[in-house]
């Protein structure tokens, strides 16, 4: 018998846990979820889910080999190339999240099962897609009794997308804050006046949260909470109803297109001739094919385009910038071109996503997720080092603690978008020069290749970790 | 007669809005499930029978235009390749 470690983002679930052994990833199903489990695969549920491509699919292991003495079950998941979370998620990639999930109840509907919760870190995006990755959040359908998962995907979806729609979309990241979602009072005191006559928000979000408020001290499980499921049940109607109803109501709302010069930067280029940004492309393309990795990381982004030459490459790339609209941009050409390798995500590398939840271990670090094989960092150095007053050793030390390799483009203090960032501020950035940059990296990176852009006074440098 | 209804809904539902907004403040270490709970509960015929229209709508619809539409005109997730 082994000794399973529980994975820590799955501790809380009396069903089952995830755990690795040997580098892969298995989840146990216990006991106490034996009738939900075999009711997945009996009622078809199971297969309908895999085939439109809704739930991660998996294989049975022996469990008597892998899981605990009293395990039911043991499965081997299909792997989910990199774990991301709702925090940092576009407005789109929430939306077609939540989407996914009403899909995902109404088909377990018809089947007689029901989702038992709606958490967004259940959903991840998997080859250009969004897919249940939780096996065991199904249930047999409690007849008579609502959703059991509703005020959760109010939290998690509804109330973050509204907020993100009807607000500011930066607000999307209020659900780092928040580990079980957006509070719906909090939603409600922040959504501005003319959401309250937008009929399913006013029921999901308002009344909701009133509603909440009025009945707090009531008790989840006490007769009198109980009392109005036994003399009038929830009849599967409603609960289609309602289903139904969250997903307009999620389905209608649109991002406007967000007020961001980042999403221009290429289509502008003005500090790039047309051959300087032809070179680059193809040096980088060059330096990648060179460096043969399997994971790419492109830090600062923007809208992809570098991203994609990793991608179309064959490798894994995740897109992180800091920008939502780019980000947005971004994901917009995932779907439309259904692309499987580039998955764009939101993150400040001055302020990147940290451990959450119970001892900061339920939602690991943007370093955990690493090391990546490689790392692009094109026209991000000036940002880091002048705008934001890191030191290059600083950014140095970073960059080798997420990906084995590095291609960085160093931009001079002669090039104009360094000097316009130094228009407005005292340069107090002696060492930022081309000989203190390769100073600076060579604590931790050894240099395999040097290339300057032509048409620009950029270098690109084809780095691995020491 | 349509104006009246009209009138009647629009107050209906402005009453509710400023009813459902004016939410007293909350504080931490409340339990959301029974709220949650009793919402539904409260919620559920409307949602059932706006749903049976719009079913009923879309079968009149599709009668007329040839074309079967789901009840959510929602994009569906095509299995991937």
């Amino acid at each position: 018998m082994t000794d399973p470690s529980t994975l820590s983002s799955s501790f809380r679930d009396p069903a089952g846990f995830l755990f690795r052994r040997g580098g892969v990833l298995y989840r146990q199903v216990n006991p106490v979820h034996q009738e939900h489990y075999d009711a997945l695969f009996d009622s078809g549920l199971y297969d309908e889910l895999t085939r439109l491509g809704l739930l991660v699919p998996h294989e049975e292991v022996a469990a008597a080999s892998f899981g605990t003495e009293d395990a039911y079950k043991v499965i081997k998941p299909e792997v989910v190339d990199f774990i991301s979370y709702p925090y940092e998620w576009s407005f789109g990639q929430l939306k077609d999240a939540a989407l996914a999930t009403l899909r995902i109840q109404k088909v377990a509907l018809d089947k007689g099962m029901s989702l038992r919760d709606a958490s967004a870190y259940n959903i991840q995006f998997h080859r250009g897609r969004p897919v249940l990755i939780d096996t065991l959040s199904f249930e047999v359908l409690q007849e008579g009794e609502p959703w059991v998962a509703y005020r959760q995907f109010c939290q998690h979806f509804l109330a973050p997308i509204a907020l993100m729609a009807y607000r500011d979309v930066r607000l999307g990241l209020l659900s780092r804050n928040h580990i079980d979602g957006v509070p719906l009072d909090l939603a409600a005191r922040m959504l501005p006046l003319r959401t309250r006559f937008r009929i399913p928000l006013l029921l999901h979000v308002f009344l909701h949260a009133r509603s909440q408020k009025k009945h707090s001290h009531t008790g989840g499980g006490s007769e009198s909470t109980k009392k109005p499921a036994r003399n009038r049940p929830f009849t599967l109607q409603a609960f289609k109803g309602l289903i139904d109803s969250l997903y307009r109501a999620v389905d209608k709302m649109e991002l406007g297109r967000a007020d961001s010069h980042w999403v221009d930067y290429y289509a502008e280029a003005a500090h790039y001739s047309s051959e300087a940004t032809d070179h680059k492309q193809e040096l980088v393309a060059s330096l990648i094919e060179q460096a043969a990795p399997q994971t790419v990381w492109d830090l600062g982004a923007n809208t992809g385009l570098f991203s994609r030459i990793a991608a179309a490459q064959g490798v894994k790339t995740i897109a992180f910038e800091m920008d939502p609209a780019c980000v947005e941009e971004s994901y917009r050409r995932v779907k439309a071109d259904k692309e499987e390798n580039v998955l764009p995500l939101v993150c400040d590398l001055t302020n990147p996503s940290p451990g959450l939840g119970w001892a900061n271990e339920e939602r690991m670090t943007l370093q955990e997720r690493g090391p990546a094989d490689l790392l692009l960092a094109l026209a991000l150095i000036h940002h880091l080092a002048i705008a934001n007053n890191v030191p290059l050793t600083k950014i140095a030390d970073y960059f080798a603690s997420l990906g084995s390799r590095l291609i960085i483009e160093f931009v001079p203090k002669s090039d104009e978008k360094v000097r316009h960032l130094l228009s407005s501020r005292e340069d107090v950035f002696p060492d930022y020069t081309r000989d203190g940059f390769e100073r600076a990296f060579k604590e931790s990176f050894e240099t395999e290749r040097v290339e300057e852009i032509k048409g620009s006074e950029r270098v690109l440098y084809l780095m691995r970790v020491r | 007669m349509k104006d009246t209804k009209s009138r009647i809904f629009t107050v209906g539902i402005l009453v509710l809005a400023f009813w459902g907004t004016v939410l007293p403040v909350a504080n931490a270490y409340i339990d959301a499930g029974s709220g949650s709970y009793i919402i539904q509960m409260v919620v559920g015929g409307a949602l059932a029978v706006g749903l049976g229209i719009r079913v009923f709508w879309q079968k009149i619809v599709s009668l007329f235009t040839g074309r079967s539409r789901t009840v959510e005109g929602e994009e569906q997730q095509s299995p991937p390749k």
